[in-house]
């Protein structure tokens, strides 16, 4: 159930880009969820569905969460690997010693806004943590 | 007219909390306070372990008890009957201890110290998502609870450094094998160093308190 929470770090990250862009809503937030992050996507989804009533710049707002599969790299022999289950030994080598290649992950990758034309937003101090990627063409 | 702006961010999602963590393992550095989190199901006697550690170096270090607990003070009134303060974190329902209810209640101890314990919720699960600015994640795995615990909750061991196998006074009563247990947990997280203690009748429990002051030295040599 700790999803609640990390919804709600979610949430407030959401917020403050919104709040940076003068945005008037949330159209869409991806995110990244590692088969290792401890994370159950449907219960981040419900969790996700609880915060849409409540913050009105959520209310339309649609959560896309990509699935990252657990994948690793053996240290011995350089094989990378989909480990079965929970066993993670080399499937070549029989190596225990493995760094996690990706799975990990639980990640903000993108939030679509939508935006009043021409309005820069209000850029804070140290704003450069949250980096603009485009301004697709799509206007409404 | 209104447009589309998509913002890229690439950003972890706890952010705030790995951050709030980072600043604490700052403070930890500075003022030389060695901070061991210890995660566990619920009952695998997380509490018990205190109970035996704490007697072995409270004379010679300041030890202060961080307890995480949904309800009530009674394992922080435990540690305090030991004459060792305790500040109770209650979640009120929350799963695990985050950072900032760290920060919070260790604000809250008088003195400066050298070792600070973190029992975090009774919880396999949600704990091990959450750093704490510790220097050394423990997990504890009772006897009562099987030998594949391990493969059933790998992100407790996999960020784990230490495993801590408890109440082994009961191994000759259960079907629980110790090697299994340690294969399966290492072969998820091969750094783990693993202790088998028995808080009953004091087995193991010099070589873990031993094991904790070496790793505080090697952490903050004298000067």
């Amino acid at each position: 159930m700790h999803e609640l929470s990390i919804m709600q770090a979610l949430v407030d990250a959401v917020e403050a880009i919104v709040q940076e862009h003068g945005a008037q809503r949330v159209v869409r937030l991806v995110v990244e969820v590692g088969e290792m992050s401890n994370v159950i996507p449907m219960y981040l989804r419900n969790a996700f569905l609880a915060f849409r009533e409540v913050k009105p710049f959520l209310a339309q707002a649609e959560l896309e969460i990509h699935f990252v599969p657990l994948r690793l790299q053996c240290e011995a022999c350089g094989v990378e690997f989909q480990p079965q289950g929970y066993r993670y030994r080399c499937i070549e080598c029989g190596a225990t010693r493995v760094r996690v290649v990706q799975g990990e992950e639980l990640l903000l990758r993108n939030v679509e806004l939508e935006v009043e034309s021409g309005n820069p937003g209000v850029q804070p101090f140290g704003s450069s943590a949250v980096r603009e990627f485009s301004n697709s063409g799509i206007r409404g | 007219m209104a447009e589309i702006r998509t913002v890229r961010v690439m950003e972890n999602i706890l952010k705030t909390n790995d951050y709030v963590a980072r600043r604490l393992r700052e403070a930890w550095d500075q003022s030389r306070t060695y901070v061991v989190n210890l995660i566990s199901a619920p009952g695998a006697g997380k509490t018990t372990l205190l109970e035996t550690t704490l007697p072995v170096l409270m004379g010679r270090y300041r030890i202060g008890v961080l307890e995480g607990d949904i309800e009530t003070e009674r394992d922080a009134d435990r540690i305090r009957a030991l004459g060792v303060e305790a500040v109770q974190v209650t979640t009120g329902g929350t799963c695990h201890l985050e950072a900032s209810m760290v920060e919070q209640a260790w604000r809250l101890m008088d003195t400066e110290l050298d070792f600070l314990f973190i029992e975090n919720v009774g919880n396999l699960v949600c704990p091990a998502s959450f750093d704490l600015g510790e220097h050394l994640r423990v997990v504890l795995l009772s006897v009562s609870e099987g030998d594949d615990k391990p493969a059933k909750y790998p992100k407790a061991f996999r960020t784990a450094q230490v495993l801590v196998i408890t109440k082994a006074d009961l191994l000759e009563v259960m079907d629980f094998s110790v090697e299994r247990a340690r294969q399966g947990a290492l072969e998820i997280q091969p750094e783990l160093q693993v202790f088998v203690v028995s808080a009953k009748t004091g087995a193991g429990i010099p070589a873990w308190t031993q094991f904790l002051e070496q790793r505080r030295r090697q952490t903050f040599p004298e000067a």
